[in-house]
Parts: C-alpha cells; structure tokens; sequence
C-alpha cells in the first residue's frame, strides 16, 4: 500500500462522486464508522469515555494530517528516499536490519486492530471498496483505521508517559537509595526507626516498599486524619491502584476499606480502638507509626501500647518513622532498634535573625505592632524582582495576632500590588484555607500568615520566604483550676528548624527569624509532648476498659507526671466512671467505648434512659465538635440578624440544637440548598456535616449497648417503584461520589489580586433560593456539593428530619428535663453568677467555679449578649441581711470548656436552677441539724428560709435520685447483660421518674440563699468526728431505706452521719441550734395515716420508703409482678427489737412506730 | 490468623528496563493481551493492566525485547524504538543510518534538547 494515497487532500472529497455525501462531522457517518470499528465487543466500544477521545483525537489527526499535506513534504519526499537508498548503499557491509524502504509513520506503531473492515476482509477475501449508496468508501474506512491506531499508538504513549514520570519521580527521592536496607531491616528486627527530613519521601514510599516486598496487612498511623486520606490517595496513585482497593485508609466515619485492602492509613486515635477490640491487633502484620516525633497524646500511647504487645506478637514488624528530632529517645524505649536515618530533600535555606527592637515589642495587653513584619515585605519587594516567584509564609502565635498583622499587610499589598495577603488557622472556614494552595497571578506573591498548622499539617509548595516570630500558643491543662490554658510560648529549636524548612521544600529559600540567636540558643530542643501538657481523663479511662494496669506503672516512653494521673483519676471517680477502687464501673466502661469527653458521653448515657435521645443526640455530637458558628460572620449585622432565631435563652447547647434542627429541616427541603442557608448565617457547613456523622456513630453505639432499641421501622418501605426510585438514586449518588473523587485535586485556581482586600463572608446579598428542586433541574449534579452526596449517601433524611421535629417541639417540660440532663453530664463543671453581676455593666458579668474564681462568659455565648437571665429577680422577697439574698430563682451555670486566654473564658453553657440541680446530681451534699443550710462540694452554700421547706425538698431530692440511680443501673446493666438480663426499665417507672424530676425542678417554691464560702469558712466547716455518738440516733442509724444494705455511718471526717453516698447530715459546724437534730415536731405524713413527732431525719427516712396508697396498689398489678416483690423487699427489713428480743419484718416507719412505743411505754 | 515472618505473598513479576531501571510488575507477555478483544500486538510485549484507566480491561505495554541484541527495554522514547520491528537504543544508533531520515532527525533533535535540558 502506497501511504502517500492515503493522506488525500480534502479538497480531492469533493471530486470523487463516492465520497460527496460523506462528511467526517455528520452524526450519521460517525455512526457507520462506529459499527465497524467500535462494536460493543471492540476495545472501544461506541459511548465509552475513550470513544468520545478517539472523535476528538480524530479531528486533530485529520487537521494535523492537512497541515501536513498543504506544507508539501511530496518535494522532499523523493530526496529522502534517495538518500535513504543511498546511505543504505554505505552501509551494506554491516547487517541488514531489514527495515522497509518506504517512511511511514504506521511502522511505529507496535498494534494492530482486528475490528469488522479485517473480519470481512478475511471472511470474504474480496469484497471491494464498492459501499452501498451513503456507506463509507473504502478510503473513509482506511483513513478511520489509520486514525484508531495512531490514537492507540497515542494513549499508550500518555499512559506510558505517567508511569515513567511517576517511576522517576520514586527513583529521585532520597529514600529510593535506602529500600533494600529498610526492607532487609524490617525482616531482621522486629522494631525499626526510620528518620528522614521533609521531602526524603518516607510517608510515601515506606509503606510501599513493604508492599512490594511481599508483606501485607500493612497498617500506617498517622497524627491526622487529612493526611490517611492524601497519602492513601497518593500512595494509591503511586502503586498503580488507582481504581483498587489495595491501598485503602480509615478514619472517624469514612473507610475505604475492603477485603483486598493490604495498606491501610488509620489514624493514631483509631489504631488504638482496634486495640481494644482486638487486643493482639491480629488483624496486621506490619504496624508503621509515622510522624512519631510530633509526640501526640496517642501516639506516645501508641507506642506503650504496641510496645507491651510485641512481647505477646514477635512476628509483628514496627516502624517507627520520625524527622530527625530525638530519635535515640525512640530507638532506645524498643531496646535500641536499629535505626535508618535518611537525609532530607531541602534547598539551602538563608537564615537572618531580626530581632524586634525593644520599642516594637508587644507588652500584654497591646496589639502587636505591624512594623518588623512589614519591613520584612519591603525588604523583599527591594532585594527580589517580582519576576522571580515565591510565596512568603509567616508564622505567628494566633488568630488575634494574625488579624492585626494581616490589617497592616493587606494595607501594604493594596497600595503595591504585589501581595495577595491570606490568613490560615483552623476556625476558618474550609473554603478559605484552601485559598493558600491557589497560585499567584504573575509579579504577584502569596503572603499567608498562619499559625503553627502550617509547620507540620498544611504543607504549601511554593514558599521561598518565612518569617517566624518564634511563638506558638499552645494548650495546657492546669490540674488545679480544672481549667485549659491557652498560652503563648517561645517555640522550641525543633520548630523553629521545621518552620525554616517550609522556605526551601521547592528551591533555595531565605528565613527571617524576628528574634535573636541567642534566644534560639536558649530554646528547648523539642516541643513538651502533649501527654505533659493536657488533661489525662480520656487517656486514663482508655487505659483501664483497655486492663492496662496501673496507669502510674504503665511504661510510658516519657512518663507524664504522677500528679497528673492522680488528678484524673479523681476526675474519674468524680464521674462516677470508677468505682473506689479505681476500677470501671459499668457507665464508665460504657463511656471508654465513645470516642468523646467524659462528660458528654455521660450526657449520651443519661439521656438514653429518658424519651430524650434524639435531641440528647444531637447536642452531645454538636458539644464534641468545633463550633459551626464562625467568629468572622459575628460582626456582620445581616448574619446576627439571620441567627437570631436559632438562639435559645437556656443555654448554647440549645442554640446549636436549634440550629442543627433547622438545618436538617433545610436539607430536606432544599438539599444542597443549605450551603447558602449556612453562609448567610455564617455557618460553616463542614461542622453541622461532622455533628451529623458523628451523631450517627453515638446512635450506633448506644444501640450497640442495648441502651437504645434499634427500630425496626423498615426505611426501604413504600411501593417497590419508590424503593426502585431510591436505589437508583442511590447509584446515581454513588457515581457522583466517584466522579468527584476521580477530578479531585490539581484543579487549582489563579487567586485575584483584590482576593485579601475582600471581607470574610460574602454573605447577605445572595438571595436563598426558595423554589425546591430547582438546583435538581438546571445543576442535574455537575455542580452538586460533595458533601451534600456524602450526606445522602450515608443518612436518611427523613428520618433525621423527624428526629429534628420531635427535639423541635420539646414541651418547657421535656427542655428543663434535658437541662437536667446535661447538667448532670457536666457536672462537676459548674459556675455561679457573681452576687453583684445585676449591678455590673453586660461586659463584666463575673462567675466562680470551685477552683477558678472570677471567670467570664466567652463573647460567642448566649449569655455573653444576655446576661439578665442569670439575674436573680428583684421582686423576690428581698433582703434578710445586707449580704444575703433570698430567692427561689438562683441559677448556676453548666459548662463545657474553661480556657484561659486572655481571660478565663467559660463556652458552651447552660443555666440551671440552682437548689434543684445541685441536690439532684452533686457528689456531696451536707446539711446542719434542720437542714436550712446545705453545703455542696465544699463550696456552695444553701441557706433555706423555712425548715419545713427545707426538710422536703431535700427528702424529695433524695428520693428522686434513689429511684433515678436505680433506673440508670438496671438501663446499664441491660447494656453490660446483652439486653436480655434484667428485667430493664419499664416504661412506667421512667414516665414516672421524669415526670417526678419535671416537677421538682419546675414547682420547688422555696427560697434560699446561694453564695460561696470563702476560703476560712470551708476550712471550719465541718464538726468532725464526735466521740460520743447518742445511742438512740446509732440506732436510727441503722435503718436506712434510702439504700437498703448501706448503713448510715458516722462520717468518719466530716461528723455527723453519712445518710447516702451524698448525702451526710448534721455534719456542719453550725453554732446556730445544737439540738435540733434530737428536736421532734409533729408532722403528717400526706401517703400515710402517720401523725406523730419526728427528728428531720427520720421524717426523711418515713418519706423515703412511704408511697402514695395508689401507687403501692399499682405496683401490685400482675404485670410488674417482680418488681413490686422487689420494691416490697426494698421497704420492709428485718427489724431485731432488743426489748421484745423478736426478729420482725417491717418498714421503717413500722420500726419508728414499734420503737416509739416502747420508748413512751417506758416511760 | 496471626501471621508469621514467612507468610509473605509470592512476589509479583516485575519487569525491569535494562537500560533506565524502570522496574514495575507485569501480567502479561505476548502478543494477544488478555481481555482485550480485537488487539493484537506486533511485538512480543510485557503488558500490565492501564492504571490510569478506570476500565479493567485497558492494557498498557510496558517494554518488549529488542529484535537485535534481545535486550529487554521499556518502550520510553530514551530507552528503545518501535520501526517494524523494537530496537534499543544503542541498537538504533549501531544501525542509525538504516533508520529513515525522519527518524534520524527526530533523534538528533532530542539528543541536542536534552542536551539543553541538562545544564
């Protein structure tokens, strides 16, 4: 075949009468062109994604071609040819390598394609280029079958091309050279370190070269859970698996995970629940711990924790990987495993120290002045053309600290046009710190001011320039106020050496330290692990489900303080997550179990027992997460405006329920509408995604327990065309959901120079779209939000969204029940509004915790812009004594969080009433003879006006609780006995409970005082052992109903007599009356015919064991057979009288009766 | 379920380029890849599934012997060259002059822009 009649020339279509109706952009041709070459059993099938490529490649193929033929290579064509036969000639002597004389590109080409024009042409050997009338001539379909295989020849090309990119790329980094050795040394030891710097690629490629060594069940921690995904994702892409699941990574909520998964990326935090399920962690061969050096509180345990566990798994393989920081520390906790270090990729790195003069520098409570960051802008702008790229990076302490800076530059860029100033810290939104990765238009530079989160999580390419101020803020937990503490600290030389490699990752770069040598002389080596640095709580209670032992004995790679441990420990007990002996109770194995704070699973347990699990849900999931609230909309008046609905006067976690509900409510109705709902509130979306996950993961797991019953409501209900509607849906989702992940990344955008200049939401202009289904209609997906498909696929709207309505709707009832509930949950964190607070101004409202007097409201909170509901109302019947004032209406405040910053700050409240609350959930409550004073904790004092009041209230209280405590256990003990034990919680004795707490805490009419002891008076506080005990009262003593089996005992420290397990009674040095307890007042017993004198105490013990007739009767019924046997059981005791010498069975009233009649007989 | 030093899986097959170290596995050598239908090779080829294509059935070549000195090279434009038949490259310049002129002005062009490249 002569090639050079292929390459006919277009014009030459138009004379040959076969091909005059043809024409390569008809629908038709291209469709006859298909069943020849792109049958559906072709390697192209027609409608495949590589057959739109072929039509696109043909079109350039065809214009390439013309380009060609109109250049006229025929003239030198033959000049060619001739010298090809003559330098063929020159060569004779050497061998023939047998080459056809004829160029012809189709040589290059090593396939060949046999599609429907080669069948026929074998089948029937001669069937011509004769077509029928339209049909392709012979020439079409020689021209069609040059095109495929060039676009074969093409595509292998490009795929080819990737590949060796890619290989070269591996070969180039620093630790290519040391992959033998690291798979010779993993085989060898069962421990390894591996240490490089930035760059060397170990992330990348350690885990990779275990995979290609033959090992799997790969498992690589990492501090992160944005870094499981990336390196899952480049890893993936790096081991030709793109479109398998050999490489996978699982995190909180998301797993990509499958049985063919051999690498898995996992956080350090999930690694360590898979150690709790599975103790021997069977399930991987090889455990990476990566990033090690950063010493993470879970990573330090990490490594305790896998440490112990080698002695019991000898074939498990460990590696460590680390920045060259403190690597000995490593190698010698595993009995000095052989260690690999591997020099980093970094370009040279000019460092120049410029130390703020003493006139620039901050004192406490200024602003940071501008001026040494500024000339360092300047300097660049003189030393460096703006032809010549780099982004400058700038590390500072905080988000204040970046906002006055950020002002000043901004000032700075939009008088010179060269800088486009970007902020980046983690309470921004996620949409601006992904700004940081846009590029720079030309003569233009980044300048991102940040925090420490881009030392080590965020990584930008591209910065040539750091300046670092040497500060970090960092959280500390200060055991003795209870309190987080966020500080500002210089950084150590570890982190100063990581920010100034962040200037030479892509060429030579230059750090500006502004601060002098000798000060990063005297820097700390390394930053304090966090393990010495936060509260120890979680870690603890993690240790003890985990039967670590004694966490004091536990061999930590660097102990964190005794103290410390001791501290939580107490917490614990607090809690009520460990028993006296420091072991798990069942709550608190429960509690080990939930990935969150104690106390808000304390909230998810508690609210488990009550018809309050759907908003109990929601507000735990919403305290655990950060705040969607963003402080940059606070000063935007249309986004306060828009919130203003969502705020509820009881309290934040009210407002974020309120706020979580009406987004569900948006989503149904609008589906990805809400994203605009959310900006115009200055939400960010992000968070309210996160609370519902993480809802969903609370829901599974107390279903799990048996604590919640898992409905049976059977979603995938209705007509089998809507089920057929869902699935389909539901695939379409799943395809979104794909395509999304396929285009992910490198799309990055060019920032415009006006980009800082902008304020930080674009909110308020922007119409919400109310007409539903719209976005359905034009958007038809391209556009759709992949969170919102994520949503979708892993929720059930509907279902949420009743949930929504049901916690919408909540009665004053039910809200003040779940006040209780959360109060309980927080409990101990309490605080009480200062005495003067009515008279101070709304800014400087002040509140006291047990260890931290003189707290304030953070200005994010409800009541920071409303502090007048915490006021005591000035109606109530006023002063007794100039100090005191009587109300029934006292308040205190739960919260979440106490930080310090500035200030001590307390976030995420809620307001309860005092009396009530406290007698309901505090650990220890004491009282004088009559109970009308009443200490709680040691630190808050009740005084009761009216003692009959007083004695009622607290025996309502103490009744209350016994039932409550008795219903919590028996809910648990379902949970811990697989749901079928126990009898459980009947519905009845929890209506009845709640609806008991309901009135207590809405209709206790009692006023009292509230106040905090002063530091002399808890120290006189208590009368102390007494060494003479009445007999009578040991007597009385013995007959306690409250909890049958525990005896009231003398307290052994506090005196007086320890009633429950908060209660003691007549403990208080109260000089006031010292015979009262011993005093007998006539009283009516409202259940019973009672009517006789009794002491406070045992008219508290009568009410405790004495129900309503009707009650009693109920509890009879057939149905609670065994219960009311038990209750019966629980009244009646078995009473030894010495003066009738006769054992008799009786309730405790009984026994008062029986007594007082020998008492009076004797007399 | 515990798995012991020597539960390894059997390594892959691994092609390497002898000439630029390109090393990767393959599934495949001849000339009729599996699953590929209509396809057939006109070289004996070392082949591997296209990991950058969704669709399993996509085949990759990844480098073939050289028809003259049986050296085993990646098909990468520095290491070999297809014409009728694969050649090394060493083996193209042992023999460049009977290549076609356009293929050795291609190659001199290359040569003189990596050369370019590379200071």
């Amino acid at each position: 075949m002569d090639p050079d009649s292929r390459s006919r020339d277009p014009d030459s279509r138009s004379r040959d009468p076969d091909s005059r109706s043809w024409d390569w952009d008809r629908p038709q041709c291209r469709a006859q062109m298909d069943e020849i070459f792109f049958r559906q059993h072709d390697y192209i099938p027609a409608g495949s994604p590589e057959h739109a490529d072929f039509w696109a490649f043909f079109e350039r193929f065809q214009r390439f071609k013309m380009k060609k033929d109109v250049s006229g290579c025929g003239g030198s064509r033959k000049e060619e040819r001739d010298e090809g036969k003559e330098s063929r000639k020159s060569s004779a002597a050497k061998v023939d390598i047998g080459l056809p004389q004829e160029y012809d590109a189709r040589y290059r080409i090593n396939v060949s394609v046999c599609t429907r024009d080669v069948e026929e042409r074998l089948g029937r050997s001669e069937q011509g280029g004769r077509r029928s009338s339209a049909g392709p001539g012979s020439q079409e379909v020689t021209d069609c079958r040059l095109a495929l295989l060039h676009f074969l020849d093409f595509s292998q090309r490009q795929s080819f091309g990737k590949l060796a990119k890619l290989r070269r790329e591996q070969k180039n980094l620093p630790i290519f050279q040391y992959r033998d050795r690291i798979v010779d040394l993993v085989r060898r030891h069962p421990v390894v370190v591996v240490a490089g710097d930035t760059g060397c690629g170990k992330s990348t490629q350690v885990p990779q070269y275990l995979l290609d060594a033959g090992f799997s069940h790969i498992a690589c921690t990492q501090p992160r859970r944005i870094a499981c995904i990336s390196l899952a994702k480049r890893v993936t892409f790096e081991s030709l698996n793109q479109y398998g699941s050999k490489v996978g990574y699982q995190i909180r909520f998301e797993t990509t995970r499958t049985a063919a998964t051999k690498l898995l990326f996992v956080t350090e935090g999930l690694l360590l629940r898979q150690i709790q399920q599975d103790g021997a962690l069977a399930q991987y061969q090889v455990v990476i711990v990566d990033e090690v050096h950063e010493r993470h509180l879970h990573c330090d345990f990490l490594l305790g924790v896998l440490r112990s566990l080698l002695l019991s798994r000898p074939a498990l393989r460990l590696i460590l990987m680390s920045a060259t920081i403190n690597i000995k520390l490593f190698s010698s906790y595993f009995n000095n495993a052989p260690v690999l270090q591997v020099p980093g990729r970094l370009f040279p790195i000019q460092v120049i120290y410029q130390p703020i003069p003493p006139e620039e520098q901050v004192s406490r409570s200024e602003k940071m002045d501008p001026r040494p960051y500024l000339r360092v802008l300047q300097g660049i702008d003189q030393r460096y053309p703006p032809e010549e790229r780099g982004d400058l990076l700038i590390f500072l302490s905080g988000v204040a600290e970046i906002s006055t800076i950020q002002e000043a530059c901004q000032v700075y860029a939009t008088h010179t046009r060269r800088w486009i100033v970007l902020p980046l810290h983690s309470t921004l939104s996620l949409a601006q710190q992904d700004k940081v990765f846009d590029i720079a238009p030309p003569s233009v530079r980044k300048c991102i001011i940040s925090t420490n989160i881009a030392e080590t999580s965020v990584t930008i390419d591209g910065v040539r320039f750091v300046v670092d101020s040497g500060k970090v803020k960092e959280m500390s937990f200060d055991p003795k106020a209870k309190m987080q503490r966020l500080q500002e600290f210089w950084i150590s030389r570890a982190s100063s050496e990581q920010r100034k490699g962040r200037a030479g990752r892509t060429g030579p770069g230059v750090c500006y330290r502004l601060y002098a040598e000798s000060d990063y002389d005297a820097f700390a080596p390394y930053p304090v692990p966090e393990i010495h640095r936060v509260a120890l709580d979680s870690l603890i209670l993690q240790m003890k489900s985990m039967s670590l032992g004694d966490p004091l004995s536990f061999a930590f790679i660097d102990p964190p303080p005794a103290d410390r441990i001791q501290t939580a420990v107490t917490y614990l007990k607090e809690q009520g997550a460990l028993d006296r002996h420091s072991e798990l109770t069942s709550i608190g194995s429960l509690l080990a179990q939930l990935p969150v704070d104690v106390v808000i699973g304390k909230m998810l347990v508690l609210g488990s027992l009550f018809n309050l699990v759907e908003p109990v849900l929601t507000v735990a999931a919403a305290l655990s997460v950060q705040s969607p609230f963003l402080r940059s909309a606070q000063h935007n008046p249309d986004c306060t405006t828009a919130r203003q609905p969502l705020h509820s006067s009881q309290g934040d976690p009210f407002t974020l329920l309120n706020t979580f509900n009406a987004w569900v409510e948006v989503k149904g109705e609008r589906g990805g509408g809400s994203r605009k709902w959310c900006r115009r509130r200055g939400l960010e979306e992000q968070r309210l995604y996160e609370m519902v996950n993480l809802r969903k993961q609370f829901k599974d797991l107390l279903k799990s327990h048996s604590l919640l019953e898992s409905e049976f409501s059977a979603p995938s209900g209705g007509h089998r065309s809507q089920r057929r509607e869902r699935l389909t849906e539901r695939r379409k989702l799943h395809q979104l959901k794909r395509d999304h992940e396929q285009q992910e990344g490198s799309r990055r955008k060019v920032l415009r120079l006006e980009e800082g200049q902008e304020g930080e939401s674009s909110s308020g202009s922007d119409g919400e779209e109310t007409g539903r289904g719209k976005k359905d209609k034009d958007g038809s997906g391209q556009n759709m939000d992949i969170q919102e498909v994520k949503f979708k696929l892993r929720h059930n709207v509907s279902e949420l969204q009743e949930a929504a309505s049901s916690s919408q709707d909540l009665s004053s009832r039910q809200h003040s029940l779940l006040k209780l509930l959360l109060c309980r949950g927080l409990y101990p964190q309490l605080a009480l509004p200062d005495e003067h607070n009515s008279t101070r101004k709304d800014t400087e409202q002040v509140f006291h915790t047990k260890n931290k007097h003189g707290v304030v409201i953070h200005p994010t909170s409800v009541f920071a812009s409303d502090p007048e509901v915490l006021h005591v109302p000035e109606d109530e019947t006023g002063h007794t004594a100039p100090d005191r004032r009587d109300s029934s209406r006292h308040q205190l405040l739960a919260f979440v969080t106490l930080l310090e910053t500035n200030k001590p700050y307390l976030s995420n409240c809620v307001r309860v009433p005092a009396l009530q609350a406290l007698l309901l959930v505090a650990n220890s409550v004491d009282s004088n003879s009559d109970c009308t004073r009443l200490v709680v904790d040691g630190w808050l004092e009740l005084e009761l006006r009216d003692a009959e009041g007083a004695l009622k209230v607290l025996s309502t209280a103490l009744t209350l609780r016994t039932d409550w405590e008795r219903l919590l256990l028996a809910q648990l003990g379902k949970g811990t006995t697989g749901g079928l034990g126990g009898p459980g919680v009947s519905r009845r004795d929890m209506e009845k409970l709640s609806e008991g707490l309901v009135r207590f805490l809405l209709y206790t009419e009692v006023s009292y005082s509230l106040r905090r002891l002063t530091a002399f008076q808890t120290q006189n506080l208590y009368i102390g052992p007494q060494p003479e005990q009445d007999p009578s009262q040991t007597q009385t003593a013995n007959l306690n109903p409250l909890f049958p089996g525990v005896e009231a005992k003398p307290d052994p420290v506090k005196g007086g007599l320890r009633v429950t397990g908060f209660f003691t009674y007549n403990c208080l040095a109260d000089s006031r009356d010292l015979y009262s307890e011993c005093l007998r007042t006539f009283w009516t017993c409202p259940n019973c015919d009672l009517y006789m004198p009794l002491t406070p105490l045992e008219r508290m013990q009568h009410e405790a064991s004495c129900r309503p007739a009707a009650e009693l009767q109920q509890e009879g019924e057939p149905e609670n057979g065994k219960a009311s046997s038990s209750s019966a059981s629980s009244l009646t005791r078995v009473y030894h009288c010495d003066v009738c010498d006769e054992d008799l069975s009786l309730t405790s009233t009984e026994i008062l009766k029986h007594k007082r009649q020998h008492m009076y007989s004797a007399k | 379920m515990e798995q012991t030093t020597q539960d390894y899986e059997p390594p892959q097959k691994i092609f390497t380029c002898n000439l630029c170290g390109l090393a990767t596995p393959f599934t495949y050598y001849g000339q009729k890849p599996p699953n590929t239908r209509a396809i057939v090779l006109l070289e004996e080829c070392f082949v591997t599934r296209d990991p950058f294509n969704p669709d399993k059935e996509k085949f990759l070549v990844l480098g073939s012997n050289c028809s003259l000195c049986s050296n085993t090279v990646c098909v990468g434009a520095d290491c070999s060259l297809f014409y009728t038949k694969r050649f090394c490259m060493p083996c193209v310049n042992k023999h460049l002059d009977q290549f076609p002129h356009q293929i050795q002005t291609e190659l001199a062009k290359k040569k003189q822009s990596s050369k370019a490249a590379v200071p």
